[in-house]
Formats: C-alpha cells, sequence, structure tokens
C-alpha cells in the first residue's frame, strides 16, 4: 500500500488583523459602573485582549469577537452595540466576494476546514457553481475513523498522454516507450496570479509551496529566474506564441512546459518531444465557444494535457463570455466522450476557481485537476484592492515585499491542505476512494438547470393558451 | 517628508469612501479613508494611537448630531474628540491634529466642502514636528500598541 499523502499544515498567524464581518460600538461615557461588569464575563476576552493594529487603523476586538451577543444583551444601559463592518464589506469585488476571502484568510491561517457550528447560512441555490449541489447520500456511512483514518481515499491524478492500450512483444516487452506521465497527489496545480505586489517574491513563495505540496506552479517562462533554480523541478513555464526557443536551457531541467494554442501548436510540440522526449507539453486552449471542438481536436492530434482558461470570474472568454465555466467544462468533456478521447488526454481547468467546492464541483463536471491563481494571492492577506493593477503597488496595504517567503508559502500550503481535506470529506461521504473516478460523475451531483427543467417547469406549466388562474 | 492623514468615516455621512479618495487630489499627502458603520465607532484610545502612527492628521466624518441613526453616537463622538484634544494639549502635542466634521448625510456638496476643511488643515499643520524628531511611529517596527 503507498504511503499516505499528508499535507503538513502548521498555524501561521495573519500579519495583518483580518477584517471581521461585523463590528462592536462601545460607548464607554455613561457606563453605570456595574459591580460585574458584561466586558468582564466576555467568553473569549475580547475586551480585555483587544489591541490597536497600526497598520490598518483597527480596534482587533472584532476579530477577536465570536459574536455571541452576551455584551449587547447584558448591558444594562445598552451601550453596547453590533453593527456590519463596512470594511468587511468593501473586500473584493463582486465575484470574489468578502465571504469567499474571509474563509480564505481562514483556511491559510489554520490550514483547517472553516466550521461555525452555527448551520449553514449561505444561499440555497444560485448561478454557476452554486447550481450545482453534490450527492452526499453516503454519508449514512461515513468512513470508520474519519478522513485520515485506515480507509485510503486517494487524490492523486496523472496528468500526460495516456495510450489506449499496450502492445508487447513475444517476450513481454512493451513495443512502445510510453509518453511520459506526471503524477499529482492532489488535483490542483498553484499558477501565478495575474496580480499582486512584488511579482518576484510571489513567485519564490508559489515555488516553494509547490515543492511542499509535491505538485508543480505554472509561471512565465521569463518570470523563472535564477533563484528559482532550487525549485526548478516543480515548475511549469509557460510560453506565448512565437517565444519558444528550443535551445532554451531551461527545456532540459523542467517536467513540463505550458505552451499557448495557436494553428502551429502540434508541429511545435512534435519538436519539442523530438528534441527532449521526457518533457510534457501542455496546451492553453481559451474557453470561447469553439474551446470544445478545439480541444477534441488537439486531443485527436497527440496532446497530453489541456488547459482551458476561463475568465477571473469563471466565465468563457470571447463569445463565450455569458457561458460558466462549469458548462464549458461540461460541453468539452462531453465532446472529448463523444470522440473516444476522453482518457487519452488530461483536462485542467483555470479561472474563478474561489473555493475548495470548486475544485470537486469542476471536478464532477469533467476535468480532472484545477488550476487555482487568485485564492493564492488572498491566501497571504490580499484585500484584492487592485492597487497594484492600477499601478499603485508602492501603496500595497498588506506590504507584500515584507512578507518572509517560508511564512507565506506555509499559508499557501495551509490553504491547500483545508481544501484538499474538503475534497476527502466530500468523496468519503460519496463512498468513493479516489478523485479520478469522479472525473465526469455527473450522477453525483445534481444541476439546478436540470430540476427546473425535468421536475418544476412540468409541474408548474400552463396549458398553452391557459390565462391565469384566480388567486394568481 | 510627505504629510499623512487618516479619515474614518461614518457610513450615513459617506455612503461612497471612494468619492473622498478621488476628491482627495494632493499628491504630496497620503490620505487614507477607513469607513465605519458609525462615527462613535471610533474611541478615544483609537484616535491617540492612530495619531501614534505616521499619521499627521486624524480626522473623523460623522452625521448631524440631530440625523445620526444612533441617536447618541455623533453627540459622544464630540465629546471624545474634545477629551482627546484636551489629552493632547495636557501632553503638550498640537490638538489640531485631531478633529472631526459634521454633515448632512447624502449632501455631496457639504462632503466636498469638509474634505477641503481638511485639506487645509493637513496643509497648514504639514507633518508632525515629532517625525523630525525621530519619535513618531518609532514603535512601528515593534509589536501592535496596547490600550491606554
Amino acid at each position: 500500500m503507498p504511503l499516505k499523502y499528508h499535507i503538513p499544515v502548521r498555524r501561521v498567524p495573519p500579519r495583518l488583523s483580518p477584517l471581521a464581518k461585523t463590528t462592536i460600538i462601545d460607548w464607554n461615557e455613561g457606563c453605570l459602573r456595574c459591580q460585574r461588569c458584561v466586558k468582564e464575563v466576555c467568553p473569549v476576552d475580547a475586551y480585555k485582549k483587544r489591541d490597536f493594529d497600526r497598520k490598518q487603523f483597527v480596534d482587533t476586538i472584532d476579530e477577536i469577537c465570536r459574536s455571541c451577543y452576551r455584551c449587547v444583551q447584558g448591558c444594562p444601559k445598552e451601550l453596547v452595540f453590533k453593527a456590519m463592518n463596512p470594511q468587511y464589506r468593501q473586500l473584493g469585488d463582486n465575484y470574489y466576494i468578502p465571504e469567499i476571502i474571509a474563509t480564505t484568510w481562514y483556511q491559510a491561517e489554520t490550514g483547517k476546514i472553516p466550521v461555525s457550528g452555527a448551520g449553514y447560512g449561505g444561499v440555497f441555490a444560485g448561478e454557476g457553481f452554486d447550481s450545482l449541489w453534490t450527492d452526499m447520500s453516503e454519508i449514512v456511512r461515513p468512513t470508520r475513523d474519519g478522513i485520515h483514518g485506515r480507509e485510503y481515499i486517494s487524490t492523486a491524478i496523472d496528468l500526460g498522454r495516456k495510450p489506449m492500450f499496450l502492445v508487447f512483444d513475444e517476450a513481454g516487452n512493451l513495443l512502445f516507450e510510453p509518453p511520459p506521465l506526471m503524477e499529482l497527489p492532489l488535483p490542483v496545480v498553484l499558477a501565478e496570479p495575474p496580480l499582486g505586489a512584488n511579482p518576484p517574491r510571489l513567485r519564490q513563495i508559489l515555488a516553494d509551496a509547490a515543492q511542499t505540496l509535491g505538485t508543480v506552479a505554472l509561471m512565465a517562462r521569463d518570470a523563472v529566474s535564477d533563484d528559482l533554480m532550487d525549485a526548478v523541478g516543480s515548475l511549469v513555464p509557460q510560453f506565448p506564441v512565437g517565444q519558444l526557443d528550443l535551445n532554451d536551457p531551461l527545456l532540459s531541467r523542467v517536467r513540463a512546459i505550458e505552451l499557448t494554442d495557436h494553428p502551429e501548436v502540434i508541429s511545435l510540440m512534435e519538436s519539442v518531444k523530438q528534441r527532449y522526449p521526457q518533457l510534457m507539453v501542455w496546451i492553453k486552449v481559451d474557453g470561447d465557444l469553439r474551446a470544445p471542438d478545439r480541444v477534441a481536436a488537439l486531443a485527436t492530434a497527440g496532446a497530453g494535457v489541456i488547459r482551458l482558461k476561463a475568465s477571473e470570474q469563471a466565465r468563457g472568454l470571447g463569445d463565450a463570455g455569458e457561458v460558466h465555466l462549469k458548462d464549458l467544462i461540461r460541453r468539452t468533456h462531453l465532446k472529448l466522450v463523444e470522440h473516444q478521447m476522453r482518457d487519452a488526454v488530461t483536462l485542467l481547468a483555470s479561472g474563478g476557481i474561489a473555493l475548495a467546492e470548486h475544485v470537486a464541483k469542476a471536478i464532477i463536471c469533467g476535468v480532472d485537476g484545477i488550476i487555482v491563481d487568485i485564492p493564492l494571492l488572498l491566501a497571504l492577506e490580499c484585500h484584492l484592492c487592485r492597487d497594484c493593477q492600477n499601478g499603485r503597488g508602492d501603496t500595497c496595504p498588506i506590504e507584500m515585499d515584507k512578507l518572509p517567503v517560508k511564512r507565506g508559502a506555509q499559508r499557501l500550503v495551509n490553504l491547500v491542505g483545508a481544501w484538499n481535506n474538503q475534497l476527502l470529506e466530500i468523496l468519503g461521504a460519496m463512498g468513493m476512494r479516489e478523485v479520478r473516478r469522479l472525473r465526469g460523475e455527473v450522477g453525483r451531483a445534481m444541476f439546478k438547470e436540470d430540476l427546473d427543467k425535468e421536475i418544476f417547469e412540468p409541474l408548474f406549466a400552463r396549458p398553452e393558451g391557459a390565462s391565469r388562474r384566480s388567486g394568481e | 517628508m510627505a504629510t499623512e492623514v487618516v479619515i474614518y468615516a461614518c457610513q450615513q455621512a459617506v455612503p461612497n469612501p471612494d468619492f473622498l479618495r478621488t476628491q482627495w487630489g494632493k499628491d504630496n499627502i497620503r490620505l487614507q479613508v477607513l469607513p465605519e458603520p458609525c462615527s462613535s465607532k471610533i474611541e478615544a484610545f483609537q484616535l491617540l494611537r492612530t495619531l501614534a502612527t505616521p499619521a499627521d492628521l486624524v480626522w473623523v466624518i460623522g452625521c448631524a448630531e440631530d440625523l445620526c441613526r444612533y441617536n447618541e453616537g455623533s453627540h459622544r463622538l464630540g465629546n471624545r474628540i474634545a477629551y482627546t484634544q484636551r489629552y493632547l494639549e495636557e501632553v503638550g502635542l498640537e490638538s489640531a491634529r485631531v478633529g472631526r466634521s459634521v454633515v448632512i448625510p447624502g449632501d455631496s456638496p457639504g462632503l466636498a466642502a469638509a474634505l477641503a476643511g481638511i485639506k487645509a488643515q493637513a496643509e497648514a499643520l504639514g507633518p508632525s514636528p515629532l517625525k523630525k524628531t525621530g519619535e513618531k511611529g518609532k514603535r512601528e517596527k515593534g509589536e501592535k500598541g496596547k490600550k491606554p
């Protein structure tokens, strides 16, 4: 039995006080000086431990408070209030909402799954990944001793071209050299986020985290500097169209490279394979409406690993701007199935993978693994203010340039560790023993659009030409 | 040495904090705007602690007292500002480096006028003399400051 994959999570306290969802308004003036003040009986000693964060100019009481409302309800003069924190509401954007950012911060700090004990407070259904429910019917018979127990659940995936059959000679030797395969212990590949202050530091952190996790980190070829050479085996350099030089010394040191899709990409891939037989070539395809056909064509032509690229908001690119990533993945996956090429290639997806549940949901829709980028930045306490994108990187509120590499890398390891544990929980609750089996298993999920169409529409459909009934 | 201004803005009085940032237009004076649920969220210790950072001017923008959503919030802040200013005078520091403006929620011209006043104050006061002596922000590299 192989050794169990273990992610070494370790608590890494934040450098800045994480902005809390609610805030305490404390009116000291008019205090009755009760013999037993409600502030003294705070179960988490928030009033004793409160401090002042000199970098963010905030009172840290909100970070400590667990919102039990004991002080609010107990003060006889009603001098303590709780209110929504406007600074929290300002975090992120309409996709990376404050709740996602706060969850990511928590996971990066602790490496644990966020559990409130107060039930799920979110919406029942929404759009995008929220319109997909996973079927955890086997949760009635969970594993005997938890996700890290004796019943091993594998999250490993294989990247690369898989031969559809093997041919042996009479002596039992393989008649051809099988293409190179890369096994990752988890279906998560790291990628350099498209924003962020101090990119060189960020790349060092990414490379370090990828090494610890046993996965790989994607980054532009130009960004692979000498100080990253210790982790070169964990890097996948990306080459834009026309930028690949076959004499590049890096090609003999890395396990894989990524090329951007263009009409000549297959011949370029063949030239690379001829010169470097053990080098794996990934191809990045824009997630537009032509992507499913293009991916199928590339797979038929011999591609091994294909990345479907969506926007930061998990939407398609170009003419597929209205299509959600999960639908793009399903279309592409089914197209590969139609061409009987699905098992031959590895399909990865990137863009808008923001939460742990998105990993499992993307795999259910048909990818083998995902590529994560912006959440890695959030794990480093980024507020997603985008000052760095607007040319104001010198005013980065989290002072990325002062973040030690080891500390940042451990926060990334914690985040991915928490995501992996959630994947294990889902697989365990589904009664599955390996993530490879989850790929394309839409029978393990319910899609809101399908339910609306199949169940609710016939129930509430009005006969053609019928008018509203009275009371409607 | 650039002047730094920190504004705590009540979200009723300043529903759009970006308005302050875009209207500021002073490259030589750094501005930081922090939205708050009510101006009375800001306690005296927070004003003093903010002033102990490299900030040269700490200002609170709140609602008119009779329009405060929390009824007494704006009034309480007024008392806290007065207390903080007295405290600063007692310890021999410039009390003008802490102040507040009162606006009517939704009154953009009023808010712009308040901002102009803050700007003028920041320019008139300039960088804190404590910066020159090295006293200001001395503990910046150390751990977080404790509540006085």
